[in-house]
């Protein structure tokens, strides 16, 4: 069984290459818009938005070594105040900016993707259906124990994002409707650690973004609704945000050519790989 | 003119310290206005609610501190005896190499090694997730050991060539030397290293970060996950910089300094009280 | 009674005598286990050509040699701005300094020794801020402040270790140098520093050794996941100690995470390497 996983990943792999390789082929006009272009792009915030930054930024700096894309962590929060203060010249969210961000800072908000937020356990864990009650009752600290939501006998480790999180936000508005997060929960710094930290955790429940999920974590259904793009595209999964890139004032140069490749078809590809539903 | 120089960079390089400290109190300013440092004061950090209390941070940064010297400092001064005559004399050398080696392991190698290994191992012992204060303070102890090892080592050197003549005078043993003579005349040596131990323990960052679950709740239990100052400092340099968040930013870093100032007072304290008696 | 005692003690001395070596076995233990079998050239340059990366500079994707290449750079530019400040300040203290200057300078300088990485780090951080907001609006963080910082750090590593050299010198070498008519920088300058070398380049790899490992200072100050080798002084860049944080925390694949073990297995050869030429340097100076 095992090995049938292993070989069936391989497969998709090699299949993934080929297609991106063809997708590179079929895009060299796009990365066109960098031809000859010099200087850097210094990306931080939203942790959900890295693959898709990372692949861009391997795309854009292989075909053109002259242009310097670094990519940075650290959560919405940091990409607010990052892009606001002038230090990266583009900042993600993974939340919509509020209206004292874009006043204060004077920033452009760019969405290019859909994305829910889901949460995760994992893979041995038994419980395969959570109703938003019982989430919001786990986070509070009132469900202790698997047991209380038909799980095996063992306390529940509860793991959450720090504050600068959009997905922490996006999660705590829309599932947990504002309600408390206990204090006890571990905290962690991104949707990668989000990702590890659940799947090396038989007992572990937290959230993250739903192009983070695959075999090493699990995603129980949500009031019987399974968080997949399908059904976060057709509304029946809730809890859903975009992602933004923002920029102070309108983007110029480099910067500019960086979000509309994001935008444009190759970006769109690169996005709906990465797992995301792409918005153009 | 080579003297002028020599002396701006010492000057350079003394007021370096200084430069930090002003930099800390001038950023930690607008918590001195309106009841923003009583909010530090409290006990809860929940930054939605607009509770900013910086305590369970503080308590944690003390416990895990002194917690992991409990297990670090009997152990060094166990290494240091054994290297100096509680072992046999062919060993001490390989030993000391050996600790010098651990004292070159990366802080950020211990994390990677104990969250893979060690947490893992209390998460199976325990109901807890693993990342928690005695993963924390066993790693953190490990990390310490070598540095006081060093200098206790550098410690018991000079003293035993003071008294080498005096304890053969007397007929002791190598181990009667050691437990009679050595450790009760290096008293002084032995507190300035539980201290300086304390120091690195309290500064260390990366430990707590990766091992300690970074839940910001008063320690109050070994398998419940804690988060220091450090970490604290690591995890919020990344919110929003006019919000109240920010400002207990700088001050977790001035209490860390303050604290870092006390450990150095105390030192010198006790360096000068030995300096006036022998 | 006092036997007893004594039987006890040397029981605990031997239980924690023993327990180092198997810490130091147990910790290279695991990353050998964990980490050898990733240690190959994809691990360094991922799917770029080795030799393409290594001439022509071409982008090196999930491999560590830009975080190479990051560590090597800022510890180039640590060793450029501070050897010369600590070595410096050293010998001022060694020999000039008298008096209240002296007890001033040394508490200060004991007390930068004191200070914890992260707070050199939240410096960095502040001065940026600082920066922006005054004269050099364009000030951002980067390999050059992540140094600056560094530079902090293992400044009193320097001072401390160039001034014990010096002044562990026989009083002989001065007297030759007093009877040979030398003025005091002469003396220092032809006898003192070179009679000194060898401790304070021991000093020197130690500080190098701490540059190269520390993650706090570079968290706060310019080091970020990707950005290929360093592009200047002012770009962000990557670097050895981070990207094992980093993947610690982060790691998509088992693959990733072998790739973290394995990293911390270079960095840890680093260390070691570095600790192994000082010591050298100085078992030659005891020897002479």
């Amino acid at each position: 069984m095992k090995r049938f996983i292993t070989h069936g990943t391989r497969c998709l792999t090699l299949a993934l290459i080929c297609s991106a390789l063809l997708a590179g082929a079929a895009a060299a006009g796009e990365l066109d818009a960098f031809a000859g272009k010099k200087g850097k792009i210094d990306i931080a915030g939203g942790t959900a938005h890295i693959p898709v930054m990372k692949d861009a930024a391997k795309r854009i700096m292989q075909a053109n070594p002259e242009i310097r894309i670094s990519v940075a962590a650290g959560g919405s929060g940091v990409g607010v105040q990052k892009v606001g203060e002038g230090l990266v010249d583009i900042g993600n969210t993974g939340r919509p900016l509020s209206d004292d961000e874009v006043a204060k800072y004077g920033l452009k908000s760019f969405a290019f993707a859909l994305d829910g937020v889901a949460v995760a356990v994992s893979p041995k864990n038994s419980v395969a259906n959570l109703t938003a009650e019982q989430v919001q009752q786990i986070f509070a600290g009132k469900i202790s124990n698997w047991k209380g939501v038909g799980g095996r006998d063992a306390a529940i480790h509860l793991y959450t994002r720090d504050e600068a999180s959009g997905t922490r936000e996006v999660f705590w508005e829309k599932l947990l409707k504002k309600g408390a997060i206990v204090e006890t929960a571990n905290v962690v710094a991104s949707n990668g650690a989000m990702k590890s930290a659940v799947a090396d955790d038989s007992d572990a429940i937290g959230y993250v973004s739903i192009g983070h999920l695959d075999e090493t974590i699990k995603a129980p259904t949500l009031d019987g609704v399974a968080p997949t793009q399908e059904n976060a595209r057709s509304g029946k999964y809730p809890i859903v945000r975009k992602l933004y890139m923002n920029t102070k004032g309108t983007p110029q140069g480099l910067c500019a050519a960086f979000i509309n490749y994001i935008m444009g078809p190759e970006g769109i590809r690169m996005t709906a790989a990465a797992g995301y539903l792409p918005l153009h | 003119m080579a003297a002028r120089l020599l002396y701006c960079a010492a000057a350079v390089s003394a007021l370096a310290v200084l430069a930090i400290l002003a930099f800390l109190v001038y950023f930690s300013l607008p918590l001195f206005q309106g009841d923003q440092l009583a909010a530090l004061f409290s006990w809860h950090w929940r930054p939605l609610q607009n509770e900013f209390g910086i305590l369970p941070m503080i308590a944690a940064s003390l416990a895990l501190a002194v917690s992991s010297m409990l297990v670090a400092y009997p152990l060094a001064l166990g290494v240091c005896c054994f290297a100096h005559g509680l072992g046999p004399d062919w060993a001490a050398r390989p030993l000391l190499v050996a600790v010098r080696l651990m004292s070159s392991v990366p802080t950020v190698v211990y994390g990677l090694v104990a969250a893979f290994s060690l947490v893992p191992l209390i998460r199976g012992a325990s109901s807890g997730s693993g990342l928690c204060w005695l993963a924390a303070l066993l790693t953190l102890a490990v990390l310490a050991l070598p540095t006081i090892v060093l200098l206790l080592d550098n410690q018991f050197q000079r003293l035993e060539s003071e008294i080498r003549l005096t304890a053969a005078a007397l007929g002791l043993t190598r181990v009667q030397e050691m437990l009679q003579l050595t450790l009760p005349l290096s008293s002084r040596g032995l507190v300035m290293a539980a201290i300086l131990g304390f120091g690195r323990a309290l500064g260390d960052t990366l430990v707590p970060l990766m091992l300690a679950g970074n839940a910001p709740q008063p320690p109050l239990s070994l398998l419940d996950p804690m988060r220091t100052l450090t970490a604290h400092i690591a995890l919020v340099v990344a919110t929003d910089s006019q919000s109240a968040a920010y400002n207990s930013l700088f001050a977790c870093g001035l209490i860390l300094f303050l604290l870092t100032v006390l450990v150095n007072l105390g030192l010198r304290r006790i360096r000068t009280g030995a300096t006036a008696h022998g | 009674m006092a036997d007893r005692q004594e039987k006890l003690s040397v029981a605990f001395a031997w239980l924690s005598a023993l327990l180092v070596p198997a810490l130091l076995a147990m910790v290279t233990g695991f990353l050998l286990r964990r980490g050898l079998p990733s240690l190959q050239v994809a691990l360094w340059f991922g799917d770029t050509p080795p030799l393409a990366a290594l001439l022509h500079g071409a982008p090196v994707f999930d491999g560590i040699w830009p975080a190479c290449l990051g560590t090597l750079y800022l510890v180039a530019l640590v060793a450029l701005m501070a050897v010369p400040l600590g070595v410096a300040s050293g010998i001022f203290l060694a020999e000039y300094a008298g008096g209240r200057t002296k007890l001033a300078f040394s508490f200060c300088i004991e007390l930068l020794a004191g200070i914890p990485s992260i707070l050199m780090g939240l410096f960095g951080f502040a001065l940026i801020l600082f920066l922006r907001r005054s004269f050099a609006p364009e000030a951002n963080t980067c390999l050059l402040l992540s140094a600056f910082c560094l530079t902090l750090l293992v400044l009193p590593y320097l001072i401390s270790s160039t001034r014990l050299a010096i002044e562990s010198l026989p009083d002989a070498l001065r007297l030759t140098g007093a009877s040979l008519g030398l003025s005091h920088w002469q003396l220092i300058r032809r006898i003192l520093l070179p009679a000194s070398a060898p401790g304070i380049f021991s000093g020197v790899i130690l500080a190098i050794g701490r540059a190269a490992e520390d993650t706090a200072v570079i968290l706060m100050t310019g080091v970020v996941a990707n950005a290929g080798t360093p592009g200047s002084l002012t770009a962000k860049y990557e670097a050895l100690p981070f990207h094992i944080y980093y993947l610690a925390a982060e790691y998509q694949s088992p693959a990733e995470l072998a790739q973290a073990f394995a990293t911390a297995l270079v960095l840890l050869a680093l260390t070691g390497l570095l600790l192994l030429a000082a010591r050298r340097l100085q078992a030659g100076l005891e020897i002479k």
